[in-house]
This record gives structure tokens, C-alpha cells and sequence, in this order.
């Protein structure tokens, strides 16, 4: 029955123009440090990976309508789980990084139970509450997590070229796992529950069931994500449930394209390829500007994240759908323009 | 084990803490019951509104509690404006959006604080610096004092505008049912935005008076916002007398996990409170409706 349901999602998904996109994507990800070699590209490249996992997973949270503000307490769990095991009991990160996963979705289990009942905001408080309680425990705990001044963790896969297609290959998997999902009755019950949650109740789906799972589901990928990341920066401490980390996931679902696949991936294309290549033009703003701004002494990172702010509330009032729906505009526009000369011919 | 006068301290510490966080709380309160809107930037409002004070001391060079009303002017304009730009544009849209945009605000307000006036603390220098009451064992900071008296005033005055004048009638309304109080012939945008500057104020005036007695930086919005949601919600959603008892309730359990806890957990506290409460009772300790 269930994989009887798996064949047909894939020979449904299979005619969407979306599923060919997505196989150009993947392929060009494989394919791209074959032309870029440095090192400080592919490093990027990895956390744009990396970041793609996370952001999916917050999207897929917020495609049922829970906009959550603290998933970095998800991504620190994955995190500190699966390093603390590789250090503690030499359990392999590779299987580490999923317990981590586990473990945090068994965590976001019982979040979520408490989360089912609330609406947008304070859903959006409790979890936000939950990363500072998260960071406020593994601080106290210190002599077990050693979380306040962190620690160095062990090796998943050789640095480098061979970690990138490693987190592609998780990437990939967890995007598609998340497409299908979104692409099942389970992604439209989401959807329904969003769109207005008294009514889908109504017409007899289950919500506090499916926000339960939206929540499990997202928080062991936001987990997994967690493991990875700290297992690629080699280092992990309380810093990762840090504020940033919560809204990043978020800034790039909105600005990418909230609920749809390929929004979180375009998002954190975008959002990381701020972070880590226009730092390279300070060099050049810094003269230029610090004599208009007395008061810091690095003008560059503030500008970024006062860009950054303009740029999501822009997307939000004028493109409420991503950066994805412009290229989407674009993708019909063409489409229809064909059509139209296709027309003409046959006339 | 804790003596009185430790006692007593934590209690006034909490009370004037909660004072300030009332301020918040309210003006926050006050655009959620009209607008239905929930500003997560409120509190990057607040820090704009010490930066205010703290600019409008050093350049005009008066008595801090005079740039209190300064900085509410000034913090009621920025929030006009960012009614008119950001939020009015999404209302009643996805409410999602609302938080978004708000995190987008959030970013903007603490990048500009960082670009105009640095990301080192820096303090409002209150004219009573260093002058205490002192009572047997307690002594009582001057300025603790002055911004629990100044919170009462503004109380009062806010609860006189809200019951007794007429566009407080208008705002009354519009908090009830929006689209009747339209077809009564007020001007509800009209209402949104004077509600919104009126928070803004709020948030202004806490901003003085959290930057007189705590030391303040571009970042510290993001915690007394989520506290004033914690104490809206302990005090039931749109309901003022339920924010001031929540306020004052809230900064006294906070100042005492403090002392017995230990200082990291000062934060962890207001996000139990805030988890324990809306599980156990959604509408808050005192709220009659809820979401």
C-alpha cells in the first residue's frame, strides 16, 4: 500500500516541469566544483547545502501554517547529539548524525504537543522560548554538553570536495523526501490546515494529527542539518541556538518562496552567498563610508544585515510569495509567448 | 534562608523591572486589541527610544527624565512611519506575514542603532546618579523610584485618553468590530495609525527609562518584546489592567529566580512562564477573550 503510494507520487511528480528543474539543480551541483576548485567556494557551496536541508525543513513546518522562531533549538540538538556521541561512546558521526535527528524529532514531538493548540504568533514566542530554555540548559549542564566554551568535533567525511558531495547526496535525499511529502495527502492536509485550520477540521482532517507530524518531520531534519553542520565547521557550542540561527531558515524560506520546494533552496543560495561573498567588498566600502559612520568601526556587516532586513520586508509586501514566483512569472511568460508563435505557425 | 531585606529588594527590583516591561506590554496590548496586529519589533522600538534619550541628553543637554518625552515624540513618528510603510501593507493578509515583516524590522532598526551610534553599551546619565532612599537595611535607587512614578502617570493618562476622550471611544470600538465602527463613520485608518504611534510612545518612554537604569546596546529589543508577550499573555490578550498586574507579577518572579536560580536563568524563567501559562490556560491568568 504505502510503497504502491511511493510509485505513483513518483510517476505523478515525474511529468511536473518542477522534477526536471529539480534533477538540472542536482546535477548542476555536482557538476559546479568541477569548474570552481577553490577551497573557499566549496566551502560555501557545502553550506549552501547545508543550509538547504535546514531551510526545508522550516519551510515544511511553515507550509502547516507554524511559523517556527526557534529552529536553531533543533539544529543545536542535532548538533550537540550527534558530536557528544562521537566523543563520548565513538558511535560513527554518519550514524550519529541521523540519531541526532531522531533525537530531535522526538524533542519537537513533544514540542509540538505543546505548540498544536496555539495560532501563528504565539506559536511563534513559544518557540523562540524554547531555543533561549535549550541554551539555558546546555549551559547549565555544562560538564556534560561543555557547551559554553564548545569543543572541537571528530571527523564525518574528509573535509573538502568529498564533504560537499557528501552533504549534496543528505541535501538532495531530504529535499526529495520533503517534495514527496509535500506532494502526498499529508502535504495537503498541510496546506489545508494553513490556509484555515477551523475549516479543515470541518471537513474531517485531523489537524492536531498533522501538525504533529509537519512538526516531527521538519524538527529531524532541522536535527540532521544540525549534525552535519556542526560535524563540517569541526566545532560546536551554544552560539549554534543563537537568535541568527532561528531566523535564517526563515529569511530564506520568505525570500526564496514560502511553501514551495525550490523556495528554500533559491533562499539560501541567495542569503548565503551574502554572508559569505560580499564580506569581500568591505575592503572597498570600508574607506568609502566609515568617514558617514563615526560610531562603528566595521561598517560592512551591519550594512548586510540592514540590506538584508530591506530586502525580506520588500519581499514580503511586494512578492508575499519569493523570489520563486518572479521566475515562475518568467517561466509562463515564456511559455506563453511560445504558445503564441506556435499559433501563428499553424495559422 | 532569603533574609527581608533581600526580600524587600527583590520585590522593588521586580516591581520597577515590571514597570518597565508594563510600558511595553501595553503599548504592544493597545495595537494588538485595535489592529489585531502583534509587532515584534516593539521592542526594537524601545531600544530606539534609549538611543533617543541618550542622544537627546547629550546634544541638548537636558535632565534625562525631560528627554523621556523626546524620545516618545520621536518613537511615536518612526512608528507612524512604519505603519504606513510596512505594516498597513500586510494587514489582514497571511498573519505570517506580520511576523515577517516585523523580523525584517527588527534587522533594519538594531543595523541603523549599530551604523549611527556603535555597538558598544552605553547609559542614559540620570541627574539622581548614585542617590538612594534609604530604609533601615534597604536602599532604593532614586531612579527606581522615579520610573515607577513615571510609569503610574503615564498609566493614568493613557487609561484617561483610552476612557474618557473621544477618540479613545473611537479606538474602543474599533477594537470591538472594526468594520461597524467604520460604517459608524470612524476613520479606522485613521485610528490604526494614532494607535500605533501611541504604542510606539509607550515603547519610546520604557526605552528612557530601561536605558536610565540598565546599561543598553543595539540588541537588546529582542528579550523585552518576548517578556511583554509573556506578561500580555499572563495577563489576558487586549485587556490593560491584565498587562499591569501581569507586568508587575512577571518582573517579581523574574528577579526571584534570579537571586535563587543564578543569573542564567533569567531568561529560560519568562519563557517557562510564558510555555506554562499558554499550555495550561491559553487565554491568559485574567483574559476573558481569547484567540
Amino acid at each position: 500500500m504505502f510503497t504502491k503510494d511511493i510509485i505513483s507520487w513518483m510517476v505523478q511528480s515525474t511529468k511536473s516541469t518542477k522534477f526536471y528543474i529539480l534533477v538540472a539543480a542536482i546535477a548542476f551541483s555536482l557538476a559546479i566544483p568541477l569548474v570552481v576548485g577553490a577551497p573557499f567556494l566549496i566551502h560555501v557551496l557545502t553550506l549552501i547545502a547545508l543550509f538547504t536541508i535546514y531551510a526545508s525543513s522550516w519551510n515544511l513546518l511553515a507550509s502547516s501554517g507554524q511559523g517556527s522562531l526557534g529552529h536553531a533549538a533543533f539544529l543545536g540538538i542535532g548538533g550537540f547529539v550527534s558530536s557528544l556521541l562521537a566523543i563520548n561512546l565513538g558511535i560513527p558521526p554518519i550514524i550519529g548524525i541521523f540519531i541526532g535527528g531522531v533525537f530531535s524529532a522526538a524533542i519537537g514531538f513533544l514540542i509540538g504537543l505543546t505548540c498544536v493548540r496555539l495560532k501563528a504568533w504565539f506559536l511563534g514566542m513559544v518557540t523562540f522560548g524554547f531555543a533561549v530554555i535549550a541554551e539555558t540548559l546546555v549551559s547549565q549542564f555544562d560538564e556534560v554538553t561543555h557547551g559554553i566554551l564548545g569543543f572541537r568535533t571528530p571527523l564525518l567525511v574528509p573535509s573538502g570536495l568529498s564533504f560537499y558531495y557528501f552533504a549534496v547526496l543528505i541535501a538532495t535525499l531530504s529535499v526529495f523526501a520533503i517534495y514527496f511529502i509535500m506532494k502526498s495527502k499529508i502535504g495537503l492536509a498541510f496546506r489545508a490546515i494553513h490556509q484555515n485550520e477551523s475549516e479543515s477540521r470541518m471537513i474531517g482532517i485531523n489537524t492536531v494529527k498533522y501538525k504533529l507530524y509537519a512538526f516531527v518531520i521538519s524538527t529531524f531534519f532541522a536535527g540532521l542539518s544540525g549534525g552535519l553542520y556542526a560535524h563540517f565547521l569541526r566545532y560546536i557550542s551554544v552560539s549554534i541556538f543563537a537568535a541568527g540561527n532561528s531566523f535564517k531558515p526563515l529569511m530564506m524560506s520568505v525570500i526564496g518562496g514560502l511553501g514551495t520546494i525550490e523556495g528554500p533552496i533559491i533562499g539560501s543560495i541567495i542569503i548565503v552567498a551574502i554572508d559569505s561573498l560580499l564580506p569581500n567588498i568591505d575592503k572597498f566600502l570600508q574607506p568609502a563610508l566609515s568617514p558617514l559612520f563615526p560610531a562603528v568601526s566595521f561598517v560592512g556587516p551591519p550594512l548586510r544585515f540592514l540590506g538584508l532586513g530591506v530586502f525580506l520586508v520588500i519581499v514580503v509586501i511586494f512578492f508575499p510569495k519569493g523570489v520563486s514566483s518572479l521566475l515562475h512569472k518568467i517561466h509562463n511568460y515564456f511559455r506563453a509567448e511560445t504558445k503564441k508563435a506556435n499559433n501563428i505557425e499553424r495559422k | 534562608m532569603i533574609d527581608l531585606s533581600t526580600l524587600i529588594l527583590t520585590l522593588m527590583w521586580g516591581a520597577a523591572i515590571g514597570c518597565i516591561y508594563v510600558l511595553l506590554a501595553t503599548g504592544l496590548n493597545l495595537i494588538f486589541g485595535v489592529m489585531k496586529l502583534v509587532n515584534f519589533a516593539h521592542g526594537e522600538l524601545l531600544m530606539i527610544g534609549a538611543y533617543m534619550g541618550y542622544s537627546v541628553c547629550i546634544l541638548l543637554g537636558v535632565n534625562a527624565y525631560i528627554a523621556v518625552f523626546f524620545s516618545m515624540g520621536i518613537v511615536a513618528l518612526i512608528g507612524i512611519a512604519v505603519e504606513r510603510l510596512c505594516f498597513r501593507r500586510v494587514l489582514g493578509s497571511d498573519k505570517l506575514n506580520e511576523i515577517f515583516v516585523s523580523l525584517g524590522l527588527i534587522l533594519i532598526f538594531d543595523n541603523v542603532a549599530v551604523l549611527l551610534w556603535g555597538g558598544k553599551s552605553k547609559r542614559i546619565i540620570s541627574p539622581f546618579e548614585n542617590m538612594s532612599l534609604t530604609l533601615g537595611e534597604v536602599s532604593i535607587s532614586y531612579d527606581w523610584l522615579i520610573a515607577v512614578v513615571f510609569v503610574i502617570v503615564i498609566l493614568i493618562a493613557l487609561l484617561f485618553l483610552i476612557k474618557k476622550t473621544k477618540i479613545g471611544m473611537a479606538m474602543r470600538a474599533t477594537s470591538q468590530k472594526s468594520q461597524t465602527s467604520m460604517l459608524m463613520g470612524i476613520n479606522i485608518e485613521r485610528i490604526y495609525i494614532f494607535t500605533f504611534a501611541l504604542g510606539a510612545a509607550l515603547a519610546g518612554a520604557a526605552g528612557v527609562l530601561y536605558g536610565i537604569i540598565f546599561p543598553f546596546n543595539p540588541y537588546i529589543g529582542a528579550l523585552p518584546t518576548i517578556k511583554a508577550f509573556a506578561i500580555i499573555i499572563l495577563g489576558g490578550l487586549g485587556s490593560i489592567p491584565g498587562a499591569i498586574i501581569g507586568g508587575l507579577l512577571y518582573g517579581i518572579a523574574e528577579q526571584t529566580a534570579v537571586i535563587s536560580l543564578g543569573g542564567i536563568w533569567r531568561n529560560a524563567v519568562a519563557f517557562s512562564v510564558l510555555i506554562i501559562v499558554l499550555v495550561l490556560r491559553p487565554k491568559g491568568l485574567f483574559g476573558e477573550k481569547g484567540e
